[in-house]
């Protein structure tokens, strides 16, 4: 048998990298412009494009599917090729993934702003660019199983198999919630509905953190820290563990997005079940990596990329303790909506995601050029800022989370809420908002100082574009007769595509368990009688509402304590969203609860409120929308959206399609009529005429018929 | 579109079966683990340190 020579691909490594820290760079900017928006509302730039409500979805996207995502491929595109002891499948799919993939993010990048939205949580860019993300995948997926069938070894480490899982849940992910009926080139509607929307979208926001921010991350653990340390990992065994039981736990636990909401109580159980159960699986990848160092600790004292990757692995640790302890009902209680849920989610991102990507860059730039790290002493620096940035950001979230969460809760000794005034609560935190824009600030500056460090590194040597190695090419296996090779795992390694059949057989069991019943299942929330779809108008005020991303800042669901109740009036109940396409319930208060908006205060005040609103609301640091005055209703999609709505059982009488524009626009009259009593003149055709009806509608179906108010 | 979900009255084999199913998976994985070689082990945990080496292979 001959030795075969041939080289790794490590120009597309390189080029995942340079956009890697481009998209970090823009990401991270993002961020650090809507963090400041929250506590000085002029950085809106009086604009409807740069508002929190459609850059925060820019921020989330770039970071996530930009800087992180590049990082993936990256640290894929090195690791399997050296695994695998092959070059990768196709050179042209590698180009097409990379270009691909930038594409797609120049289109999130134009199209978020522009106010293009599903309102799905890290899934809200519109339907052609969802195509376009299932094809690029697809060519990933391709370009890496066209990898491992022509490999020159046999077995599949650990860091592939983690790779293979997050190929095929991403994708099962990905398209279960896409699914929305198209209205027009950018514009959908989501089939599902209400709380079955509610439950699609959380499963699929809690694993696109387990599948895109944690497995490839342990799979890049895994191989880049035995390399960078110089000693295989702690224990294969326990990676062996770790992998099966954290792919099949993770999948069950999205519910925890959902407590005490009108999801049904069963599934809210489970989610709270298996997320306490996540704790063994995290724990064990966390153990296992910082054990590896063991005996090499001396080691991280000199060398950065492991005082990067121990960060990195400790803030793993605090964040998959911390999450399930979140997910515990009377916690969640308190936590859920706050700042504390953005101090967690920012511990795993900026010190797992963050860190470990940094690592990997210090560690790999410098070997794909045959170099050394133009500066050691910057990168020192780049560590030591960033983890300040971490604990400067981190600290004053936790502090604002609990200081709202508390002050939410807090009565009086008469029994009234000692803080009436929701935005009392927020002015309270913002000196802890301005600190976080400051580790934000500190954070940043790290990441421009390690792109200036490994920029002056590239420059200084020539890129070895095809890195030449050698290995034996794998015999036509021997079939061992051995009982210890017939182990169903050591078959499994061998067959890729049988493993990521058994992968996704074992993904799916979770969702399927959770999702099925309330697919299959007749019935459920119990009807309520007196709740109607939505008037044109309102329909067109909803996606407006969608368009401004108001999401971002305002829940849309009231839970059953009496702190809620008393501040926001009736819990909400699954069957007042059975005509929400999609749901609008958020993640998140920065403003108050907006479910029972209805009613509760005059067109006048929401007219006010809209176009400025520290004129109702001193000290609000809500953005102004002069905007939905001055622009006029586009009300010749009014058909086609009732129509679809139709589709998706939406039940507007035969032929309305036709008629609804005349529904909208006698409506439109009375709300202007109602607004010129008020001295307020405003053309009856202006877009803010339909938010208004929508907010005024929110919630008030059930007061209609208060007394047959269902339970749940 | 969808039916929703009121109860599970008569729908306990839903949670039955998840609970075995739970189970079942995680004996396996179990049972597997214990079973596992010492030798394999030790190869695969090698793997990202011998890349630069022209293949050993494990004999099969």
């Amino acid at each position: 048998m001959q030795l075969e020579r041939f080289t790794y691909d490590n120009k597309i490594v390189r080029n995942f990298g340079i956009a890697t820290l481009v998209w970090g760079i823009i990401g991270m900017t993002v961020g650090l412009l809507a963090a400041m928006q929250l506590f000085k509302p002029a950085m809106n730039l009086g604009n409807q494009y740069t508002t929190f409500g459609r850059i925060r979805p820019l921020h989330t996207n770039a970071v996530i599917f930009a800087f992180v995502g590049n990082a993936i491929f990256m640290g894929v595109y090195y690791s399997l090729q050296r695994l695998l002891k092959a070059r990768m499948f196709s050179d042209l799919l590698s180009k097409i993934h990379f270009w691909g993939w930038q594409l797609i993010i120049v289109a999130a990048v134009i199209t978020l702003p522009l106010g293009f939205t599903t309102s799905h949580e890290y899934a809200e860019l519109e339907w052609p660019i969802d195509i376009a993300i299932t094809i690029i995948w697809v060519v990933f997926g391709v370009n890496m199983f066209g990898t491992i069938f022509k490999r020159r070894e046999r077995h599949l480490y650990v860091a592939i198999w983690f790779y293979i899982a997050t190929f095929v849940t991403i994708a099962v992910l990905h398209i279960v919630n896409s699914f929305e009926l198209p209205i027009s080139f950018l514009k959908s509607y989501y089939v599902y509905a209400g709380v079955q929307d509610a439950l699609v979208q959380w499963w699929y926001g809690h694993n696109a953190v387990a599948f895109f921010l944690t497995t490839p991350y342990l799979g890049m653990m895994y191989y880049f820290l035995p390399k960078m340390a110089g000693r295989p990992v702690y224990s294969y065994k326990l990676s062996i563990l770790h992998f099966w039981s954290l792919i099949f736990i993770y999948i069950w636990a999205g519910p925890h997005h959902l407590l005490y909401t009108s999801l049904p109580g069963w599934a809210q159980s489970l989610g709270v079940a298996f997320s306490i159960m996540l704790i063994a699986p995290s724990w064990g990848g966390m153990i296992n990596g910082l054990l590896t160092l063991r005996g090499a600790w001396d080691k991280v004292r000199e060398d950065v990329t492991l005082k990067f990757m121990v960060v990195a692995l400790t803030a793993y640790g605090m964040a998959t303790f911390e999450g399930p302890m979140l997910s515990l009902k009377q916690i969640n209680g308190v936590a859920h909506f706050t700042d504390w849920i953005v101090a967690h989610v920012h511990v795993g991102a900026l010190g797992w995601n963050g860190f470990l990507t940094f690592g990997v860059l210090y560690w790999l730039i410098p070997r794909i050029y045959k170099t050394e790290l133009y500066s050691k002493k910057l990168a020192g620096f780049h560590f030591w800022i960033g983890t300040l940035g971490i604990l400067f950001y981190a600290i004053p979230m936790y502090w604002a989370g609990f200081t709202q969460g508390l002050m939410w809760k807090e009565f009086t000794s008469e029994g009234l809420l000692k803080y009436p005034n929701f935005l009392a609560t927020t002015l309270q935190i913002i000196p802890m908002h301005i600190l976080r824009s400051i580790g934000g600030a500190l954070y940043l500056a790290g990441v421009i100082v390690m792109t200036y460090n490994l920029a002056k590194t590239m420059r200084s040597a020539k890129l070895v574009a095809n890195e030449p190695a050698e290995a034996m090419p794998l015999t036509k296996e021997v079939i061992d007769h051995s009982a210890a090779d017939k182990a169903w795992h050591r078959i499994l390694e061998r067959k890729p595509i049988k493993f990521m059949v058994f992968s996704l057989i074992i993904i799916l069991i979770g969702g399927m368990v959770e999702m099925m019943p309330t697919f299959t299942i007749q019935s459920n929330v119990p009807t309520i009688a007196s709740v109607k779809p939505y008037s044109a108008l309102e329909l067109q005020g909803r996606d407006l509402y969608i368009r401004e991303g108001c999401v971002n800042c305002h829940s849309q669901t009231v839970r059953p304590f009496r702190s809620e109740t008393e501040r926001y009036g009736e819990y909400s109940k699954a069957g007042e969203f059975v005509y929400d396409h999609p749901f609008l319930w958020g993640s998140k208060r920065t403003g108050p609860d907006l479910h029972r908006i209805g009613g509760k205060y005059s067109d006048a005040w929401h007219y006010n409120h809209l176009v400025d609103p520290t004129s109702m609301s001193p000290g609000s640091i809500m953005p102004p929308y002069p905007w939905l005055v001055e622009q006029k209703l586009d009300i010749s999609t009014t058909a086609s959206k009732i129509k679809a709505m139709q589709t998706l059982g939406v039940p507007y009488a035969i032929g309305y399609d036709q008629k609804a524009n005349d529904d909208l626009i006698f409506q439109a009259a009375q709300i202007s009529a109602e607004l010129k009593q008020n001295n307020i003149k405003v053309k009856s055709d202006r877009e803010i005429i339909a938010i208004i009806a929508y907010l005024q509608r929110l919630g008030t179906d059930i007061k209609a018929n208060k007394e047959k108010i269902p339970t749940n | 579109m969808f039916n929703q979900i009121k109860d599970l009255a008569g729908g306990e084999l839903y949670l039955i079966s998840s609970l075995i199913m739970f189970m079942v998976f995680f004996l396996i994985v179990g049972i597997y683990l214990l079973k596992l070689n010492r030798k394999h082990i030790e190869v695969m945990s090698e793997l990202p340190l011998t890349e630069n080496q022209s293949t050993a292979h494990e004999e099969d």
